[in-house]
């Protein structure tokens, strides 16, 4: 059973000076009584949510809303300060493309290297069907990664990273940085792979594309909830309208 | 990745079992007496039907650790004798650790400090803690800056504090900072015990009118101050409790001519103790330190309806008995107003029995058991409930991935990184072995220069002891960055930081590998070729590697949190690498200097060398480095909780 259960999560994320990282100066204040006050932020904010199988959460709201720190909670990159989370399931968080991308590789073993670290073995018909997405020539697979332009990078990172599905998928931003030409059919994949998903969260600041992907939409404000907005699949209208006079 | 995380809440809708708290606190009885154990007795008796209780405290007794106290089970941990007011108990934070998983709720009666130890590393945080401030540290408040740290440590995890008297918040800088989580529950007192027929004093006592203290015989406890104060006047003072100031005062009484009037009455039982309050014309509490928070006792002379002399001190113990209402309030540590005072009361017997009404009716309505078992009950069961609500996923280890694919992963990025080294030269890592036989052949002339001993035989050990020190090397500095090369896998992929710390153990031992055919190739063409050597060394060799990882882990997570930590790691190591004879043998310098046989790193070496040349190994390095490999396991256990939060620190 995949579900995401998060109940009075709060996040205090803490701001680390230049200062902060010194161990020296720590223990400095403390002979000279200096009171190291640590910064701290609230990055999420009793935030309660549950999810089933079957929900497509996306998550909108200005930047520094929280919207990735959350995302990377449910993932489990950041320990929440108090409230209970459960995620049951297989996460599979894509909060960054670039991540474990090693540009002297050929791009061949660039994809077997990040499937490994998903967890997948690759074969030699897995790298082939992640291949014949990009679109790219055959003889490029041996090419490093630094002679790729940034369209090309992004090609086969976007195809390594949706080559399977998952059942908790965590997305970030992601149509965002996929170029151009590619968008649509990306787009295609995309919602082929979320439609495979038993649950997923996007943090987008596109509200079409959430409008599109998405059975409701929470709005982030300062880590807290602002406002949840349950999408209508075929009519958006009374959303747009809202949209308008807004 | 799987994340499997028990819901935990779902122990609230099981069958209502009686949550169980563990009461954490330095002593308890039958060891002593007094107003802190009273408070904790207490508790466990009248929250009983709410919740069960279990005492952890230590013990100077050899006697049996599990006793039975008033119905409630007593862990006692083995103290060897105090150091500094704490006991010395080695066990307690080991027992403590154990006891926490398997109880609800833990009650910290504070201060103490060996506690605190145990919550500041972070262990038990997965179980609500409350927090009983029953005083500030007085006493030894040179070591403040290093107990304070620890104490806010436990007061931030705590879910209440728990004081007597709102005025402790407003006069202890440490609960002010924790101000919204205080809540103030007076202590309630059992008034039903002190209805006893009124016995007419001056029956029993023709000399003078009777004065009764009672607590245990501690300086901050002022009794000396009471003796001085009687001495002027014409009244008879009794004493009740035992302590190690006995002999002092029972000295001072000697010197000021007391005997006949002043009585030190020792231990006494409860139903003696509330007797004599009922016997007593006037109690006195004449304690000279903020150590005393409340004065349980001046309340159970209230109970008993005699007026009070108190000091007015910061705390509590003004404000439970007011001047003039209920007491009459002295300068701490003035005999001279102490005496006056009791004096005043002695000859008044009008305002003796006014004030002992007015006490009588402010335990029975403000300080009664029945607002203080409810207070409590209401803090434990918010703190309980709370917990359950909001239980972290700390409590179920959020392994997201099994330990299989940690190392499979790590293992994978290694590889990796390994085959990076060939991506644009032919000879890859082998460019390091060879800068490593240089160095080899180096060495070995410069060393044959200065020692007459046969260089040559001794070739393959130079450099198989060189390949091990750049493997140590290598894999802890490296680890010193490792974290923060990886940010993105960690940040964006949700991947353990501890992959990126093994990955750097498992990439030198590769590059070691490579490495190790410089010794390989001398050890073949140099050395009589004796394998058994080979397969004794192996248990050494491993403990080396296990070392170095733990060492790398330990050293890599501190060096990410506090980035100035690098360049004190690089020149330690090297100056660890110099005191250590990794390049000479120990038979080269004939008496092993003190340094060397301090540092670690010999007998790291020792353990595989020795063997590897034919030779029996040191006892001495066998334990040094078990004993090194606990501690660092230790550490690492500790960085690993830590861990979680490295995803703050990059």
């Amino acid at each position: 059973m995949v579900s995401i259960s998060l109940r009075n999560i709060c996040l205090d994320y803490p701001l680390y000076g230049a200062y902060d990282f010194s161990l020296k100066r720590r223990l400095l204040g403390h002979l000279i009584r200096e009171p190291g006050e640590m910064r701290i932020i609230r990055a999420v904010d009793n935030f309660t949510i549950e999810a089933e199988a079957g929900a497509r959460i996306g998550l909108a709201g200005p930047n520094g809303s929280g919207k990735s720190t959350l995302l990377r909670l449910i993932a489990g990159v950041y320990p929440p300060s108090s409230g209970s989370i459960a995620v049951q399931g297989n996460v599979m968080p894509l909060l960054g493309l670039n991540a474990g991308v090693n540009l002297d590789f050929v791009a061949e073993d660039n994809i077997a290297l990040l499937l490994r670290i998903g967890g997948r073995k690759p074969t030699r018909s897995v790298i082939d069907d992640i291949w014949a997405f990009t679109e790219l020539e055959t003889r490029m697979q041996r090419l490093p990664l630094r002679m790729f332009s940034s369209g090309m990078l992004m090609r086969v990172l976007f195809a390594t990273a949706t080559a399977f599905p998952a059942d908790i998928l965590l997305l970030d931003e992601w149509l965002s940085v996929v170029d151009e030409h590619f968008a649509e059919k990306a787009e295609g994949r995309l919602l082929n792979l979320v439609s495979q998903a038993a649950i997923v969260m996007i943090a987008s600041h596109d509200q079409k594309l959430l409008r599109r992907t998405c059975s409701s939409i929470i709005n982030l404000d300062h880590g807290r909830i602002a406002s949840t907005v349950a999408v209508e699949p075929p009519a958006t209208h009374s959303l747009e309208l809202r949209e308008k006079r807004a | 990745m799987t994340q499997t995380q028990e819901t935990l809440n779902g122990t609230l809708h099981k069958t209502p079992r009686r949550p169980l708290v563990l009461h954490i606190f330095k002593i308890y009885y039958p060891d002593l007496f007094g107003g802190t154990l009273t408070v904790i007795r207490d508790i466990c008796a009248s929250l009983k039907d709410a919740f069960s209780s279990a005492v952890l405290v230590c013990s100077q007794s050899a006697e049996r650790r599990e006793i039975i106290v008033n119905d409630v089970p007593v862990e006692r941990v083995r103290s060897f004798g105090n150091v500094m007011s704490l006991p010395a108990a080695p066990a307690y934070p080991w027992r403590l650790w154990r006891k926490i998983a398997e109880h609800d709720l833990l009650a910290l009666h504070a201060p103490f400090p060996l506690a605190d130890l145990v919550f500041a590393f972070g262990f038990g945080a997965n179980r609500p803690l409350v927090v009983h401030w029953h005083a500030d540290i007085v006493s030894h408040a040179g070591l403040r800056w290093f107990i304070e740290p620890l104490m806010r440590r436990t007061l931030r995890r705590a879910k209440a504090i728990i004081v007597s008297d709102h005025v402790l918040v407003d006069n202890t800088p440490l609960l002010r900072e924790f101000e919204d989580k205080c809540h103030v529950v007076p202590f309630g007192i059992d008034t039903s015990g002190y209805d006893w027929p009124k016995i007419e004093p001056h029956h029993v006592n023709d000399r003078g009118r009777l004065v009764l203290a009672c607590g245990r015989l501690v300086p901050y406890k002022g009794f000396d101050v009471l003796i001085r104060a009687a001495a002027a006047h014409n009244f008879e003072t009794w004493i009740i409790g035992e302590g190690a100031e006995r002999p002092r005062l029972e000295q001072l009484i000697e010197e000021l001519g007391l005997g006949e009037r002043v009585r030190l009455l020792g231990s006494v039982s409860d139903s003696e103790r509330v007797k004599l309050m009922c016997l007593a014309d006037v109690f006195v509490m004449p304690s000279v330190t903020n150590a005393e928070t409340f004065g349980l006792v001046q309340l159970e002379a209230m109970a008993a309806g005699r007026p009070v002399v108190n000091t007015a001190l910061d705390t509590a113990v003004p404000h439970v008995a007011r001047h003039g209402m209920e007491a009459i309030t002295v300068p701490p540590g003035d005999a001279e107003k102490l005496g006056e005072a009791i004096d005043t009361l002695i000859r008044d017997p009008e305002r003796r029995r006014r004030m002992g009404l007015s006490a009588r009716t402010r335990a029975l309505t403000r300080y009664s058991a029945s607002a203080f078992k409810q207070g409590m009950e209401t803090v434990y069961r918010d703190a309980v409930a709370a917990s359950s609500a909001e239980r972290s996923p700390t409590s179920e280890p959020p392994q997201a991935t099994g330990w299989l694919d940690t190392v499979r992963i790590a293992a994978a990025l290694a590889w990796s990184d390994m085959r990076h080294r060939y991506v644009r030269s032919l000879l890859g890592p082998f460019w390091m072995s060879l800068q490593m036989a240089i160095v080899v052949a180096v060495l070995g002339s410069v060393i044959g220069q200065m020692s007459n001993a046969n260089m040559m035989a001794r070739l393959p050990m130079l450099a198989l002891s060189m390949t091990a020190w750049t493997f140590l090397n290598s894999v802890v500095l490296d680890a010193t960055t490792a974290l923060q090369n990886s940010a993105s896998l960690i940040r964006d992929r949700a991947l353990p930081p501890v992959i990126f710390l093994l990955q750097c153990t498992f990439r030198q031992a590769l590059f070691a590998l490579h490495n190790a055919c410089v010794p390989l190739l001398l050890w073949l063409v140099l050395s009589p070729h004796d394998l058994s050597h080979a397969l004794a060394a192996l248990p050494g060799l491993l403990l080396f590697i296990a070392c170095t990882f733990a060492l790398s882990l330990v050293l890599g997570a501190l060096a990410t949190r506090y980035r100035d930590l690098k360049p004190i790691i690089e020149s330690t190591l090297m100056l660890a690498f110099l005191a250590s004879p990794v390049i000479w043998s120990s038979d080269m310098i004939n008496h092993r200097s003190t340094v060397m046989r301090i540092n670690p790193l010999t007998h790291l070496f020792a353990v595989w060398r020795e063997p590897l040349a034919g030779a029996p190994i040191d006892p001495t390095s066998i334990v040094y480095v078990l004993i090194t490999l606990a501690l660092l396991i230790f550490a690492s256990v500790l960085t690993l909780v830590h861990l979680r939060k490295a995803a703050f620190w990059i």
